[in-house]
């Protein structure tokens, strides 16, 4: 009974703390306030954010806070018409491709320092790991906080090499070429039917994981300038036709219209043996099968280079920014502003039940994230990464490099034909931006 | 003195009245969003128009037009919207009127057939294309079934992952989903046709292919010109399948039909000035089926 007792009074204890820690905005005090926050459907995320909601309610009475969520692949299509009639939310999120369309805009306010408790934009920076706020940063001020950033190492099954009669800890790829190598060792097919992958690309993230293939070798999409795209045609060809040779018209290793790699890994199913994720993935994979998670048949390893790259390039990084809307009235804004930081002051929640990673240095040199299996080699490759491409023109970038990939693997176009096609498409995106 | 007298209100006059009265709310809701986003997409078309721009937009004068009339973008997705009308048209066609034919023939179970046929045309697109998605898969069962048809295990058809496959699929989604719709079209057209000349035939002696061949199908002409323009009209608004299957790494070129670049454009380029002349060209060609429609069939009635 006493511990019953002792109990409830911990847990009480607990909860108004919970809300006492839930900042005041002292300019909303008996005013009416209205916030919408429109983001993407998840479904760990939404609970969780939706109890910081509540908790800053609760600390401020007089705000009311409307929480909507979107198909993932319908968010960007619903906020650009919102935002079209200006009706858009006074807090959304958009992918970091995707930010600078708003930002050009004028659709985003800038950071309300003194809202999200530091001095200025430079405390702000600091407190978060370099180049975290880059898609974001317009002459000096923050327009917006990072919700996500991830960059993409290659996981590994241990079992399955064996199985090839390989072992995953010395054999395990550092190049290129020893994915092509191992890929060849590991797949099985029926026919033409790959039954069993060694290695398939991300084929949802050319940015992420392509163009670093490229500037490895000392290629680049867009020059420094943001005039000139595709320079390094020796790198790109290199890539273009590792590409044809990878795919279904080559060796047949892999291609884009065979389930997900990621997905099966997960499963260990024995269908993929490697694919490239984030370390969310390893939150995905406890979900969908602890068994595998909780063995030891599986590891991760650094995005693989190339045997004569020119300099060693990992994978880019990418991920989504909360924002505020530039319409929402200054006292919405502010609001806004001290929400989105108590929000994402919980670092550590957020990595725990929805598995992603918030870039603070907080977080970083938390005992939670270094306990995560394989944090430090993606910690590794992330501090030497760059955030992909998100200058002007950064999604019809993605869609002619997605064509030109999809040409040498699928359709059989000479890596020559593609790539001229590729900067035809990739210049006439950045002319028509100016 | 002048006597000024108002004439009497006629019956017409009162009736006219309540005719305006009825047709009014359909008349402000064809306004509403029809006709202002008709005259909207011609205003935009003129002028330098981004989704997300706060400046007011510039008049270009017939820039769009040139910009879209010179994108070979363009040509392509004329291309792949004509190649996917012309090869849905001739399968629903002769399908549909097919099972149109044998369902109407059945006394029983007429309900059933119609009901089963026509139950994919209720399925979200969104669903249909995600479930063909899955079959397509190479390992999925279309390679299985097709392999298994002809003796060829091992064979990747490359549903997905082919220039030509990939419209091919695109189709057979299509017709998949769509048979049954244009089928209840024929099966109410061959109920209209009166009972008197089918009995009439029957006591002169003609058997059931003289029946269908010689007094069906001529009296069917309307029906058949209706649905011809209909498949047209309704598969150059394909959208969903096209747009899903190319998210899931088709490659997207072959299927870029024009309701998936009208979207591009305007969504992911933002640039509604060319998104609006797109969809003005599309627009101006289901006008032309519309009123070929109009003059097949009139208004459906006669169906």
């Amino acid at each position: 009974m006493k511990k019953a007792i002792v109990s409830l009074v911990l847990l009480a204890l607990t909860a108004s703390l919970a809300v006492a820690q839930a900042p005041v905005v002292a300019a909303a005090k008996g005013k009416n306030v209205e916030i919408k926050l429109w983001t993407h459907d998840d479904a760990n995320r939404g609970p969780l954010e939706k109890q910081f909601i509540a908790e800053f309610m609760a600390a401020n009475p007089t705000v009311k806070i409307t929480y909507s969520s979107y198909p993932s692949g319908k968010i960007l299509e619903t906020l650009t018409t919102a935002f079209a009639a200006n009706q858009g939310p006074d807090i959304f999120n958009v992918a970091s491709g995707s930010a600078i369309p708003f930002l050009d805009n004028g659709r985003v306010a800038p950071g309300n320092y003194k809202a999200v408790g530091v001095k200025n934009a430079a405390e702000l920076e600091a407190s978060y790991q370099p180049g975290s706020f880059e898609a974001v940063k317009r002459e000096g001020d923050i327009y917006g906080m990072p919700l996500e950033l991830t960059n993409m190492c290659l996981y590994v099954n241990k079992k399955m090499f064996a199985e090839a009669g390989l072992d995953a800890e010395k054999d395990y790829p550092r190049t290129w070429e020893d994915v092509m190598a191992l890929s060849e060792k590991i797949v099985k097919r029926n026919g033409q039917i790959i039954t069993r992958r060694g290695f398939d690309f991300r084929y949802d993230a050319y940015p992420n994981t392509f163009v670093p293939m490229v500037e490895q070798l000392g290629g680049q999409l867009v020059s420094k300038d943001g005039k000139t795209a595709i320079l390094g045609d020796e790198a790109w060809l290199k890539v273009l036709q590792y590409v044809k040779d990878f795919g279904p018209a080559g060796k047949n290793l892999g291609s884009p219209t065979y389930t997900a790699a990621r997905t099966e890994f997960d499963k260990n199913t024995g269908l993929v043996a490697m694919s490239f994720s984030g370390l969310y993935q390893e939150a995905r994979m406890k979900a969908s099968n602890p068994a595998f998670y909780n063995s030891k048949d599986w590891m991760v390893v650094p995005f693989p280079q190339w045997k004569n790259s020119k300099k060693s390039v990992p994978a880019n990084y990418s991920g989504h920014y909360y924002m505020v809307n530039a319409q929402s009235a200054k006292l919405e804004q502010e609001v806004a502003w001290t929400l989105l930081n108590y929000m994402l002051d919980h670092g550590e929640q957020y990595l725990e039940k929805v598995a992603i990673v918030q870039p603070t240095q907080k977080l970083d040199q938390s005992a939670f994230y270094k306990s995560m299996p394989y944090s430090a080699v993606f910690s590794k490759d992330f501090a030497a990464a760059k955030i992909v491409y998100v200058g002007k023109g950064s999604s019809r970038l993605n869609t002619c490099l997605k064509e030109a990939f999809e040409s040498v693997m699928l359709a059989g176009a000479e890596p020559k034909a593609a790539l001229d096609k590729l900067r035809k498409d990739a210049q006439a995106v950045l002319d028509s931006e100016d | 003195m002048k006597l000024s007298i108002s004439p009497p209100r006629s019956l017409e006059t009162k009736r006219n009245r309540w005719g305006w009265a009825f047709v009014a709310p359909g008349v402000l809701f064809f306004s509403t969003f029809s006709l202002y986003p008709i005259l909207s997409a011609i205003w935009t078309s003129f002028h330098n128009k981004k989704l997300l721009s706060l400046k007011p937009p510039k008049f270009i004068g017939f820039q769009n037009y040139a910009k879209v009339l010179e994108s070979t973008d363009f040509w392509n997705s004329v291309r792949a919207s004509a190649t996917f009308c012309l090869g849905v048209f001739v399968p629903i066609f002769c399908l549909s009127l097919l099972f149109g034919v044998l369902i109407a023939s059945r006394s029983k179970g007429r309900r059933f057939y119609q009901m089963a046929l026509y139950s994919p045309a209720v399925l979200s697109s969104v669903v249909t294309a995600s479930v063909w998605a899955i079959m397509f898969d190479p390992r999925g069962l279309a390679n299985q079934f097709l392999n298994g048809l002809m003796g060829t295990p091992g064979i990747d058809h490359r549903w997905l992952a082919d220039a030509t496959m990939v419209q091919v699929s695109t189709m057979v989604v299509y017709v998949w989903k769509m048979v049954g719709y244009y089928c209840i079209l024929f099966v109410t057209g061959i109920g209209k046709i009166p009972v008197s000349v089918i009995e009439a035939s029957i006591i002169d002696g003609a058997n059931a292919w003289q029946r269908l061949t010689r007094i069906t199908m001529p009296l069917l002409r309307p029906t058949m010109a209706l649905v011809s323009v209909m498949i047209f009209t309704n598969s150059l608004k394909t959208f969903s399948t096209q747009y899903l299957f190319s998210q899931r790494g088709a490659p997207s070129r072959p299927i870029n039909v024009l309701t998936l670049n009208i979207y591009n454009t305007a969504i992911v380029e933002q640039n509604l000035g060319l998104a609006s002349v797109m969809s003005l060209l599309l627009f101006a060609v289901l006008l032309l089926f519309a009123w070929a429609q109009v003059k097949a069939g009139g208004s459906g009635e006669d169906m």
